[in-house]
């Protein structure tokens, strides 16, 4: 019987750290796709540093803004009780940061994509803005929104870099499908590996399978 | 309910700045592309944000730069209809009709849509997805949509540019008939020339950003004040001339090409001085062709033109045809209904004589004819 805590592991970081990239995500795509404000250059190549920069040197800088060396880790342990490094949210922060670009880039695209008199539209009949977004601009740009969310639930269960300079490799603890392969490949345990693989190689490609399927238009 | 405003917007490469106020009627702003009109709505609507200016509903602010009032989009309660309509594509008819009003109770909103299908004939195709509607229906559902939410005006841009000719024109029966019955302050844009004198009651004619001409539709097309809008109305008959001679409420043009011609005056601003230069002209339709069997009517005896036909050209209800005057240089541009050609015989070549009727000729001042 194979150890199923690192599938679990798996499952429920991608799952928190893809609601975040949503929430956020979907606040930042709007932002991007219909404001106009100082810096607009900057948030973006910003949030998009994650699609370029190697894994290892984000899970560096996330154990240095996050540790208990830094000021702002120190607020989360001293007031709010909050430890991240080594920990399953840790994680969740590595798969959080690395997959909300791939989150972004889709939503943008889509909300750009949906006709701005449709908006106007909607607002002369009365809308207030969050009615705007909720009943025209989220239902236009839903495909590019299911697909980003997939894609980045997807990168979310992959994340590998950051996450062991993050949150280690403790089993049982932090230890994630991608670093149990890692694992088991050190300790010689084929069987497991081979197992372990298959199971992201399934689920890699029911991904793009389901985002193609997805992303197909129907207005 | 009363519309007026003063909107300024300046861009790189294009300025706005127009201000006109209009009653409780349908009034149409004509201009050619490019002049602003669509600018215009948007300003209104406040779509766009206007640099400086007004906009009053009913003597109701809701915008004034000076004061600093801007109220938003939604509650401005402005009907406006879009060129390419912005139906929601992924409501169908009925949703698209009812969205304005979602916050009323359902069986109220519920009849208001259905008298709307009723009036809009959509009936049966409340269920049915934009994409799958004919452009008149289209255009149709969302004057329904716009309707519904009970606007206190209406600003329609060109919402017939999209459809072909036939359909084009029962809309606009459809649409005077629906202004029947909901009486609402319009505002109708159009490049269409016919659309303009069919839709508006009032026009005012905007190019370049600035308006050229306000006022009664025949006062616009009669008797144009600028050069620009005697060309954007279609008269080709534009000439330069000097005053010769001031009589009460008429002058007496000389201009080389066509000879001595006689114009009431019409704008009562205007005074003119002997020697001053003045653009004038006629439109194609106000010129008379004298009959040869007949004796020549007391009010086309001034301004008779003698020459030759240059060229006639069939325009379906009507033709055109160039006249060139006798011994000097000017074409006229001549329109005529069907019957009367036929009747006049006329024929490349064949010598007519025309009267420029005093009453239909318009001047303007050559120190205000700029552009």
């Amino acid at each position: 019987m194979i150890d199923l805590f690192p599938l679990y592991l798996t499952l429920k970081v991608s799952f928190v750290a893809t609601f975040f990239s949503i929430i956020i995500g979907l606040c930042l795509a709007w932002l991007m796709a219909r404001k106009e404000f100082f810096g607009k250059g900057i948030l973006d190549a910003l949030v998009m540093q994650p699609i370029v920069i190697p894994p290892t040197v984000l899970g560096y800088y996330l154990l240095v803004l996050l540790g208990r060396s830094s000021p702002f880790g120190r607020i989360l342990e001293d007031t709010l009780g909050i430890t991240l490094v080594f920990t399953w949210k840790a994680a969740v922060v590595a798969a959080f940061v690395a997959s909300l670009p791939l989150f972004v880039r889709p939503a943008r695209a889509a909300i750009e994509g949906v006709d701005k008199n449709l908006e106007n539209a909607a607002r002369l009949l009365g809308k207030t803005e969050w009615a705007v977004l909720k009943t025209i601009t989220i239902p236009l740009a839903w495909r590019g929104i299911a697909a980003g969310s997939i894609i980045a639930f997807a990168r979310a269960t992959g994340e590998f870099g950051a996450t062991l300079m993050v949150a280690g490799n403790i089993p049982g603890m932090t230890q994630t499908i991608p670093i149990a392969i890692y694992d088991a490949v050190q300790m010689g345990n084929t069987s497991l590996a081979n197992i372990l693989v298959g199971i992201i190689t399934l689920f890699s490609f029911s991904v793009i399978y389901f985002v193609n399927r997805f992303t197909k238009g129907r207005y | 309910m009363s519309l007026s405003f003063h909107l300024k917007k300046h861009f790189r490469d294009f300025s706005i700045d127009i201000a006109f106020s209009i009653e409780e009627n349908m009034a149409v702003v004509f201009g050619p592309s490019g002049a602003g009109k669509s600018l215009l709505l948007n300003l209104i609507s406040g779509i766009i944000k206007p640099d400086e200016g007004f906009v009053r509903i009913e003597g109701r602010e809701i915008f004034n730069s000076a004061t600093g009032i801007n109220i938003p989009i939604r509650e401005r309660k402005i009907g406006y209809l879009f060129q390419d309509y912005a139906l929601f594509p992924h409501m169908t008819v009925f949703e698209n009709i009812a969205y304005g009003i979602s916050h009323e109770p359902k069986n109220k909103s519920k009849t208001k849509v259905e008298e709307l299908l009723d009036l809009m004939r959509l009936g049966g195709l409340e269920h049915r997805f934009p994409k799958e509607l004919s452009g008149g229906q289209k255009q149709r559902a969302a004057l329904a949509r716009t309707l519904a939410a009970e606007p206190s005006i209406l600003l329609l841009d060109e919402p017939f540019s999209a459809l072909d000719y036939q359909v084009r024109e029962k809309l606009r029966a459809d649409l005077l008939l629906i202004h029947q019955k909901y009486p609402i302050t319009t505002l109708f844009v159009t490049h269409d020339l016919e659309e303009s004198f069919v839709m508006g009651e009032n026009i005012a004619i905007i190019n370049n950003g600035r308006l050229e001409q306000f006022g009664a539709r025949e006062d616009v097309f009669y008797k144009p004040k600028t050069k620009n809008v005697a060309r954007f109305l279609g008269a080709r008959n534009i000439f330069s001339g000097i005053i010769v001679s001031l009589y009460e409420k008429a002058v007496a043009i000389e201009n080389p090409d066509i000879g001595e011609i006689k114009a009431l005056l019409h704008h009562e601003e205007q005074r003119m001085t002997v020697g001053e230069k003045v653009t004038f002209g006629i439109r194609p339709e106000e010129i008379m062709i004298i009959r040869p069997d007949k004796p020549i009517d007391k009010k086309v005896q001034d301004n008779l033109l003698e020459g030759e036909v240059l060229t006639t050209l069939g325009k379906g209800a009507s033709h055109t045809i160039y006249f060139k005057v006798r011994d000097r240089d000017a074409t006229i541009k001549i329109e005529i209904p069907n019957f009367a050609y036929r009747k006049l015989k006329l024929s490349k070549g064949k010598t007519i004589t025309v009267s420029l009727k005093k009453e239909s000729i318009w001047i303007i001042p050559e120190r205000q004819a700029k552009g």
